[in-house]
């Protein structure tokens, strides 16, 4: 069952048409990739499943539901969380408390709860530090759990926005380009990281990536744009050998 | 950390047991400590705006003026029925005063809601001159009113038997027996510092929770917050409200303590001693500015005996400081690098700002 579908999404900025009449959809519990190069409207797609943007024509749905209407955080409640492709971190918090900001909308201690510690209040904030403790430490991220978010190292500052966003409790994950920046190593783990999250917790995972490696190697699908409008669609070893795709990235053949 | 509110309740005791040593001290000194205690009201709850959720507010001397005038036009004008209801006691003036300082504080935090729900949309400096404006037309409106004095100040109310009501004593009525009933002096040590320890608990416990880091998440990046889930309006409005309420709460300390109010008490250069403090303290740190909103009391006091030169070391010493320590007394650290913003960055900002 698609879990999201673009229904004939366009979005114009201006005269820009940023991404032309798109259709596409991501299945339970898959793993889709989007590329194309650079300016494609990859993010811009990102931004209308969010509610960042809303499209100028065409339709969102996730599961079932039109979610056009919503703002990027009832967005969230519904179940879709994001990375982002330039690291978007609490600066001042630190890396546990980064996960903490997630729980914000699921914790049932409000304002007044909060203030004055009401029943309830300890036994909720404990459960909230032990799921916090098992997310980090998934990640091996738990030995630097008190450390200042931006002192953190590229990678690892990548990996806490990827935890940032489970800790919402998706049932899709938006990563756009989690391999940014990353060395080869990295990019290995990450990799499994990312086939790990999806089993484990049972999310669809849509990802933009520009390292072809990491793109071929784990998604079932992959969509392929430029300038906003879908040129390619299928399975890794299909969009490879599209000459379509060959000249969106490496211009026409020579005659 | 379960014992919080144990801790509230032993700084309540000890405040209670300092209070009744209060007699005793020096009525010029116990002034100085009075206003510490207000400003410290004021400071952290405008540190919450400030420091912790990072919407840069001017208006906070109108909130106040708004729960002095509030609480002190309750306490002058049902003085009366007041009276006759509750009596002359101890529990009835405390009565009393509890509910006339939350209406005034109410009636802030509603002013708090009008003016937040539009103005948030705004963000740093259009905020900050968005609040000025607020607060400097709820100090003309002021200055406008007559029932609470207009121009002239605020001292009470003159009740004639005949049932006339004036803030002047009235020529005509020179035969008629009246009444006078001044703003009655019920802020003392007591009070003052019960507010203060409440809104300080009140606040690092918040702060300490989950839900009170949605706030500092709306600080450091709302596009994050919101990706998150936060609804960062309803936060920011939020902490104008809290912030508000206890800004017209330190004004109704303020006005039954000083007995007089004046519209120019709340003039914006009051707004912008207390956002001396926050800053002075460091965004964000309730310890610093509890301690920066009393040193910026008792400096200008230690200093009246250099009077013409005043102003001038209290300006220097804020300018050192914040060269010193542009972060506060014990403000979190600030990156002075500038965070490199690259060029997709910029337009996916400027076109956020357009939704």
């Amino acid at each position: 069952m698609d879990i999201l579908t673009l229904n004939n999404c366009t979005i114009k900025f201006g005269g820009l048409t940023a991404v032309d009449s798109l259709n596409a959809n991501v299945q339970e519990n898959e793993l889709v990739g989007l590329i194309g190069p650079n300016g494609a409207g990859k993010t811009t797609i990102f931004n209308i499943i969010t509610g960042v943007y809303a499209p100028t024509e065409g339709d969102v749905l996730f599961n079932g539901e039109s979610i056009i209407k919503y703002k990027p955080y009832q967005v969230t409640h519904k179940g879709i969380a994001r990375t982002f492709q330039n690291i978007r971190l609490c600066q001042s918090l630190s890396v546990k408390d980064n996960v903490k900001v997630s729980y914000n909308n699921s914790c049932k201690s409000k304002l007044l709860s909060s203030i004055f510690q009401l029943k309830g209040y300890h036994k909720e904030e404990k459960e909230i530090d032990d799921e916090i403790h098992e997310l980090l430490k998934m990640f091996d991220l738990s030995v630097v759990a008190d450390e200042n978010a931006k002192n953190l190292p590229y990678g690892d500052q990548r990996k806490l926005e990827i935890v940032r966003a489970l800790a919402t409790k998706p049932k899709l994950l938006l990563l756009d380009e989690p391999a940014a920046g990353m060395n080869p190593s990295e990019k290995r783990n990450l990799m499994q990281l990312i086939e790990k999250v999806k089993d484990k917790f049972n999310i669809s995972i849509l990802l933009v990536e520009h390292d072809m490696n990491v793109v071929m190697g784990i998604c079932e699908r992959i969509y392929v744009l430029e300038y906003g409008k879908k040129i390619a669609e299928g399975k890794a070893e299909e969009i490879q050998k599209d000459p379509k795709v060959i000249e969106a990235y490496l211009g026409e053949p020579p005659k | 950390m379960k014992n919080t509110k144990i801790l509230l309740l032993i700084s309540i005791a000890v405040i209670f047991g300092i209070n009744m040593f209060s007699g005793s001290i020096n009525s010029y000194y116990y002034q100085i400590i009075i206003y510490c205690g207000i400003n410290i009201v004021l400071a952290t709850s405008l540190n919450l705006i400030n420091g912790y959720t990072g919407q840069f507010s001017l208006g906070h001397a109108g909130f106040m003026a708004i729960g002095a005038y509030v609480s002190a036009a309750l306490s002058t004008y049902l003085a009366p029925t007041l009276l006759s209801v509750l009596g002359d006691g101890v529990i009835g003036r405390a009565i009393w005063f509890i509910a006339v300082l939350t209406i005034g504080g109410a009636g802030a935090a509603l002013a708090g809601i009008i003016v937040g729900v539009p103005s948030l949309r705004l963000k740093g400096d259009y905020l900050a001159i968005t609040t000025l404006g607020f607060s400097e037309i709820i100090r003309v409106v002021i200055q406008n009113l007559n029932v609470i004095g207009a121009s002239q100040g605020f001292r009470g109310l003159y009740v004639y038997d005949n049932g006339v009501r004036s803030l002047e004593m009235v020529p005509e009525l020179s035969n008629v027996t009246f009444r006078f009933y001044d703003i009655p002096k019920y802020t003392d040590f007591f009070w003052a510092f019960l507010v203060a320890a409440i809104i300080i608990f009140g606040i690092t416990n918040l702060m300490k929770s989950t839900y009170g880091r949605g706030f500092i998440a709306v600080k450091d990046d709302e596009i994050a917050a919101e990706a998150m889930g936060i609804n960062t309006t309803r936060f920011k409005v939020t902490a104008f409200i809290i912030g508000a309420f206890f800004a017209g709460v330190a004004g109704g300390l303020y006005s039954h303590f000083l007995q007089y109010i004046n519209p120019e008490d709340f003039n914006f250069l009051r707004s912008i001693e207390i956002v001396a403090m926050v800053i002075l303290g460091g965004m964000g740190s309730t310890l610093g500015v509890v301690i920066a909103a009393i040193v910026l009391t008792i400096l200008p006091e230690l200093l009246r005996d250099v009077q013409q030169y005043r102003m001038i070391i209290y300006a220097l010493l804020l300018i050192v400081m914040m060269l010193l320590r542009p972060q506060g007394l014990f403000g979190m650290k600030i990156d002075r690098k500038k965070k490199k913003i690259s060029p997709l960055d910029k337009s996916d900002a400027v076109l956020n700002d357009k939704k």
